[in-house]
């Protein structure tokens, strides 16, 4: 077995320690003796998409999300769009979660189109939402509760046929007000968490690989790793963020 | 009325910072500057009138720029004021001045050199009004507190857009910090290195890939760290300004020092700094160019370079037993990296403590690990074991499992007497990477054990 990632854009959506999560999917799979290869895919070039399993997009700063939306316009969007709908998987964070929706409006009201392959749209806000947080997955990803730092000020408002990640249990989520967090839609994995979320979350990183696993083989038993140190720094922070010390 | 309330100001913060300090309640960095700032707002103007003043600001190398300005200005007779606490908002830096002036609000000395905050210089400068400002880089630091580096960036250009009569000496090879010069009236010295450094590699991580002027990716003839390099823009054409003090070689670094060969207006100097890593001969390069800007003379700014001492945690060396423990404060991806590239070039066997807070000075947010190279310990067999400490020790140990660093080698261990303990027997010398105040409480430790003194003694 063997999946193929790709990491999109990771000239420019690198910010806070993105590459965590490449390392992480990488990793648990090497140590399950599952194939893997990494292919970044940059502003400007171009490859057939379809032979990609798994695409991960992160978050970056909003100057060069300017310069990036021309390359998705130039067919690399459509591309992503037909990816979603043929259930491929995707990590989607941040500002890359954002991208996969209709549009982000600024609080001045001016809109900016994304690529609209998820159904919901994101609102630009006065008061940033930003810490640690935690949520609980939905059932359909696990439930277990993941941890992670929030850090934007859009809202995000999930539209008809879009089910959240989880539903918050501590901090904002997609827009502090509907206690939702993320997005699930197909095989899209959207959320808020930026940078390393999947290290200290061992069990979402595994249920993004099992969806891909699925779709390319039908079948996905992912047998268990030795995670003391992974439920150490789940565990800890945690408790942290519940006690409300951080 | 305005005497009184200066009088009353200046004394204030001259009573709170010594209550503070006799009731041990550390180095009273801030709080006496708002005192002296509740009897008079722009008390700071006041108290640094006439002064000639340099500014240090930018992501890395602070404190240490500061430091060496200060040694150089010191060295060629001058009484030098300067924020050695590391206290570098509005509040610490009037707290700096109000403490040295004498009660009628005079300055005490003729030359200060202070090192700023990025988001607290556009308050500062307007007030001090600074013959120089060096700006020593940007990177990603601590994202949480200031955002995106374009948005400090922004930050710092609003402070320099406030003081057009100022010097402004620049990172030439950082084209974010020389961006600085493109829409401003200033006189600029560019400082930096004609030379590469390290794999050249471009970093899989930059902060600044895309031309800030339009858009278009960067190249680069080399690189030396970081996004910083010989970059140019093939598409508009803003490149590199070539740096009027420039490194153009490097022939010895270790543990000891770094020696180094200096260019200034087309004439070599060898240079010598008692601190390694290649972000020290950047500090250097940028104190010689502040000095410059100040009216000091090149050979006189390059000798005392080699008389500039670790400054507060930065490369600070500690004997609590019998091999030396030396601290190295990090606090964002860029310098991290290069921590670990001196520490991996190292000839002999060594002991590493890795200590990670999360606390407001450091930011909560700690994702930045993931985006510094810790996979080279890993490949570095001189390593022989690591502890990892601090409110986020969890974080770092899976961090370092992720960096394949061996499991049996890493010991979890949040207790700083303990670490002290292993300090004091350890058959090998010992370098600790801690973030802001986790270097501020384990040095409080390390201190009381050797004898160093407080921060606000040095």
């Amino acid at each position: 077995m063997e999946l193929r990632l790709c990491h999109l854009y990771p000239e420019v959506l690198n910010l806070y320690g993105d590459r965590g999560n490449i390392l992480c999917m990488e990793e648990r799979l090497r140590r399950r003796g599952i194939g893997v290869t990494t292919t970044p895919l940059r502003i400007g070039e171009r490859t057939a998409l379809d032979r990609f399993d798994l695409f991960f997009i992160g978050g970056g700063q909003d100057f060069e999300q300017e310069v990036l939306l021309a390359d998705l316009a130039s067919g690399k969007g459509q591309e992503i769009r037909a990816a979603v709908e043929d259930g491929k998987t995707f990590l989607a964070i941040c500002g890359g979660y954002q991208m996969m929706g209709h549009y982000y409006e600024t609080r001045e009201g001016v809109r900016c189109d994304f690529l609209g392959a998820v159904n919901f749209h994101t609102v630009g806000a006065d008061r940033r939402m930003i810490d640690n947080y935690a949520f609980r997955l939905s059932e359909e990803s696990g439930g277990s509760v993941v941890v992670g730092f929030e850090n934007h000020s859009g809202r995000t408002y999930l539209g008809e046929g879009v089910r959240p990640l989880g539903t918050v249990l501590k901090g904002c989520g997609n827009n502090g007000e509907d206690g939702t967090e993320g997005c699930r839609s197909r095989n899209v994995f959207g959320t808020y968490s930026h940078g390393p979320v999947l290290p200290k979350n061992p069990e979402l990183c595994d249920a993004i690989l099992s969806s891909a696993l699925e779709r390319k083989y039908g079948r996905a038993e992912l047998e268990p790793l030795d995670d003391r140190f992974e439920r150490l720094a789940h565990d800890s922070v945690l408790a942290k963020i519940m006690n409300g010390d951080i | 009325m305005k005497k009184l309330q200066t009088v009353l100001a200046v004394a204030s913060c001259k009573l709170v910072r010594s209550l503070l300090r006799i009731t041990k309640r550390g180095g009273g960095t801030a709080l006496p500057g708002k005192a002296a700032m509740k009897f008079q707002k722009n008390i700071l103007a006041e108290t640094a009138r006439g002064m000639e003043i340099a500014v240090v600001t930018g992501t890395n190398g602070k404190t240490t720029t500061s430091n060496m300005i200060e040694t150089a200005l010191a060295a060629a007779g001058k009484d030098v004021l300067a924020n050695k606490s590391g206290a570098n908002l509005l509040s610490g830096v009037t707290a700096e001045f109000c403490c040295a002036a004498d009660w009628r609000g005079r300055p005490g000395k003729r030359f200060a050199v202070i090192e700023c905050d990025e988001g607290a210089l556009k308050q500062v400068v307007p007030l001090i009004r600074p013959r120089v400002i060096v700006v020593t880089n940007l990177f990603r630091d601590q994202l949480d507190r200031y955002g995106e580096v374009m948005h400090t960036l922004e930050q710092i250009r609003r402070g320099v857009e406030s003081v057009p009569e100022s010097t402004l000496c620049l990172n030439s090879g950082d084209s974010l910090v020389s961006s600085l010069a493109l829409d401003v009236p200033n006189r600029v010295v560019y400082f930096g290195l004609d030379m590469p450094f390290g794999g050249q590699e471009p970093r899989a991580v930059s902060d600044a890939a895309h031309c800030i002027c339009c858009g278009a990716p960067y190249r680069y003839h080399f690189y030396t760290y970081a996004h910083l390099g010989d970059f140019y823009c093939p598409s508009c054409g803003y490149r590199r300004r070539p740096p009027e003090v420039s490194v153009r070689s490097v022939s010895r670094m270790d543990a000891s020092g770094t020696e180094f060969c200096i260019s200034v207006g087309g004439q070599n100097y060898p240079a010598r700094i008692p601190l390694p890593a290649i972000y020290n001969v950047y500090n250097a390069a940028a104190a010689v160019a502040a000095c410059l800007a100040l009216g000091e003379s090149a050979p006189a700014a390059i000798g005392a370079l080699s008389g500039v001492h670790s400054s507060f945690g930065r490369m600070e060396t500690f004997y609590p037993g019998k091999e030396p423990v030396q601290m190295i404060l990090v606090k964002n991806p860029a310098g991290c990296t290069q921590t670990i590239g001196f520490l991996t070039g190292l000839p002999e066997d060594y002991t590493l403590v890795l200590c990670l807070n999360d606390r407001t000075a450091d930011g909560h947010d700690i994702s930045w690990i993931w985006d510094a190279e810790y996979e080279r310990f890993a490949a570095d067999p001189r390593l022989r074991q690591v502890y990892v400490s601090g409110d986020r020790a969890e974080d770092m140990q899976l961090r370092l499992k992720y960096a394949g660093v061996p499991e049996e080698r890493i010991v979890l261990e949040k207790d700083n007497v303990k670490l002290l303990a292993m300090m004091r027997e350890s058959q090998r010398p010992v370098f600790v990477m801690p973030n802001y105040t986790a270097m501020l409480s384990l040095r409080a430790v390390l201190s009381e054990a050797t004898g160093a003194k407080a921060f606000w003694e040095k």
